[in-house]
């Protein structure tokens, strides 16, 4: 317990350190890894305990940047609203939307939410009047917290990582609950959990309810760090990196969503370096992942380590 | 191999060493770093690719006259990928990691607007390769941009249309690019003695507008507006054998879209700048430059990243070796003779081209000719 306690110490000391050590460009990569953590959280817990695949987390991430942007910039209203009205908007939307598609399963219900997030991506392009369309929403002040403004990569990291910390403290909390265990029971098998009188479409969108919600924070976040958003920021290919998180980084550990995003934020920033064939670099990585870790960058540490612990058992022996 | 090629041979040989002893000579000292962002992957890379073979080619020439006051200029380009986040992180990196003294770029409004937020913050001169983009664009007075804003784009339509007398005018345009121009197009269309009978949008990256197409055709227009950055409209008022002049938008001038639209490019005029057929007197030296060293014809993009590295290497100029960002950003704001067009970034839009910067040109098998059409001053 003790050793345990001080790992969390140093990891906290190394946590609260890392912007002021590191340069600018990497304490803003760092900012993008807390947002992707919050968006891709949500994502983690439809597949890794429900099993579904969710492609319409850019909605919801545009409609928390949208919500704060508008509340903002057209009314000028405290950032606060912006969180609160995109977090409202983007729950009732993933209920009504959710009650009738998640009705679907497998690949149906992949190809509904691909749909949602077509939808949602061409509304964010028609209406112009409310998204500024292709010229988007700019000035999007920073966050003031008593007067002292959240202005730089180094004091943003703080807000953005206490937000993401305390959504993966919700997220365990989910996971360890009784709901917990009823979404591992519909996810091994929809009949067995049935039988056992779990209402499966409630259950489901109550978690999708819950991944629009931290979506829509993740996309305040980004507003207010980037100051500007546009529909070029909410594509379907948002959509597709943010499952990317859990698929790379373990889909039932929350740890992996971190590890998933640290790869989809600072991976393409590396391989940047090497030229124009940077994307496709990143997309054999991809695959190269994907193939040899099939249970995510977690899975393959966990394998690790029972290795590590069989081996030395066997030595005590 | 005769001697009269030998001697050519050795000609060029001693030319270019004595060039390439020439650079070395002149330059000395540290280098002057300028950063540039641009989309050379993704959407994007029909502007950044050209924007960044104009940047590279001014980089060389600046440095072979000897740079900025004896030191020579080295660009750090980076890929945004099309992508604002992106653009945003290389900002970061260039200002703060690698210590430039100014920025040129991005491509695309969306990734502007984003590192406008950064370099106006820190008043750091940024030269953009777009028009003007939203309201909060004309705060940012470090923020300067080689390319005209949407209204002028409108205007220069309206212009054309109006000096072929079409009164009634069909559109059609995307949803992204084409909207904003479309946008600036209706307020003012009346005051051309022109009327919209038809106007139809379709998506970005639309592969079939033949329906639009048919709309617009059945209203009977006396001319057709293509506004988008796509071939595909342009094939299809093709198939549907519409005779009616057709007057494009700059968006779809680059050859890599003039190639796609086939038989459908044919007679389609385009108010633009830079016509590498046939250049304007003062933008000749370039467009023989760039044929020489790329061995491709320079359009409006390639020009635009020439002019960006050339307006920020004379502000630097101006503000002196030892100049604070913010010197060099009051230096820009002024007029500058580009090869594009007139510029002056003292401004309101940033901007500060004229109306009658643009030429315009006629498609013809595959090919562009300018016409002797241009707007009064």
């Amino acid at each position: 317990m003790t050793r345990r306690l001080l790992w969390i110490a140093v990891a906290l000391v190394i946590w609260a350190m890392l912007p002021f050590v590191v340069p600018r460009n990497i304490a803003d990569l760092l900012v993008f890894t807390g947002i992707y953590t919050v968006a891709g959280l949500g994502i983690g817990l439809l597949l890794g305990h429900c099993g579904i695949v969710n492609l319409a987390q850019a909605t919801f991430y545009g409609l928390g940047a949208y919500a704060s942007a508008y509340c903002t910039v057209m009314m000028g209203l405290p950032s606060a609203v912006g969180f609160v009205v995109g977090a409202a908007i983007s729950m009732t939307l993933a209920y009504v939307i959710g009650r009738p598609i998640l009705r679907l399963t497998g690949y149906f219900l992949a190809l509904g939410t691909l749909a949602l997030s077509a939808i949602a991506s061409a509304l964010f392009f028609e209406w112009d009047w409310l998204t500024g369309g292709t010229l988007g929403i700019g000035g999007i002040p920073k966050i003031d917290i008593f007067g002292f403004v959240l202005d730089r990569p180094s004091r943003y990291y703080f807000f953005v990582w206490i937000v993401a910390f305390a959504c993966m403290a919700a997220a365990r909390n989910l996971v360890d609950s009784r709901t917990g265990l009823m979404l591992r029971a519909m996810r091994d098998s929809n009949t067995a959990a049935a039988s056992l009188s779990i209402d499966l479409q409630g259950l489901r969108t109550r978690v999708f309810v819950v991944c629009a919600l931290f979506g829509s924070l993740a996309g305040s976040l980004f507003a207010h760090h980037v100051s500007f958003v546009s529909t070029q920021s909410f594509t379907v290919d948002r959509s597709i990196s943010f499952l990317l998180i859990p698929v790379i980084g373990g889909a039932t550990s929350i740890p992996g969503i971190v590890a998933g995003a640290v790869f989809v934020t600072f991976l393409p920033e590396f391989l940047s370096n090497l030229g124009d064939i940077h994307q496709i670099l990143f997309g054999l990585a991809l695959v190269a992942v994907v193939v040899m870790l099939p249970d995510g960058l977690m899975g393959a540490l966990n394998r690790i380590r029972a290795r590590y612990a069989a081996r030395g058992n066997r030595n005590a022996d | 191999m005769s001697m009269s090629s030998v001697a050519r041979l050795a000609g060029t040989v001693v030319l270019v060493a004595t060039c390439a002893f020439a650079a070395k000579a002149q330059t000395s000292g540290e280098p002057v770093k300028i950063g540039a962002i641009v989309s050379v992957t993704g959407a994007g890379a029909g502007l950044g690719i050209p924007e960044r073979n104009g940047m590279l080619l001014a980089e060389k020439t600046i440095n072979a006259k000897g740079g900025i006051n004896g030191r020579p200029i080295r660009l750090i380009i980076e890929d945004d990928a099309s992508n604002p986040d992106t653009a945003l992180s290389k900002a970061n990196e260039l200002l703060f990691g690698q210590k430039v003294i100014g920025l040129l770029g991005p491509s695309l409004t969306a990734s502007t607007v984003a590192v406008g937020g950064v370099t106006h913050a820190n008043k750091i001169p940024q030269i953009a390769f777009t028009g003007i983009g939203p309201a909060v664009e004309k705060e940012r007075k470090c923020v300067a941009h080689v390319l005209p804003p949407q209204k002028l784009n409108a205007q220069a339509l309206l212009e054309y249309a109006k000096s072929i007398k079409a009164a009634k005018v069909g559109v059609l345009h995307d949803a992204g690019y084409g909207n904003v121009v479309m946008a600036e197009i209706r307020p003012i269309a009346e005051s051309y003695g022109v009327k919209l009978v038809a106007v139809e949008k379709f998506e970005v990256g639309a592969t079939d507008t033949t329906t639009q197409a048919a709309k617009v055709k059945a209203a009977q227009p006396d001319a057709v507006f293509i506004i988008a950055t796509s071939a595909t409209p342009f094939r299809n008022v093709k198939q549907l054998q519409m005779t009616q002049p057709v007057v494009a938008a700059i968006g779809s001038s680059s050859y890599e879209y003039v190639n796609a639209m086939g038989p459908g490019a044919d007679n389609v005029v385009i108010p633009e700048f830079v016509v590498g057929e046939d250049p304007l007197p003062h933008q000749k030296a370039f467009v023989d430059l760039y044929k020489q060293t790329y061995n491709s014809t320079p359009k409006n993009f390639e020009t635009a990243g020439w002019d960006a590295v050339h307006i920020m290497a004379q502000a630097i100029g101006k503000a002196g070796p030892n100049a604070t960002p913010q010197a060099v950003c009051d230096a820009m704001r002024g007029p500058y003779s580009g090869v594009l067009a007139n510029y002056d970034f003292a401004a309101d839009d940033m901007t500060g081209i004229p109306l009658s910067s643009y030429v315009f040109s006629k498609l013809v098998g595959g090919k562009y000719t300018r016409i002797p059409f241009r707007i009064a001053q």
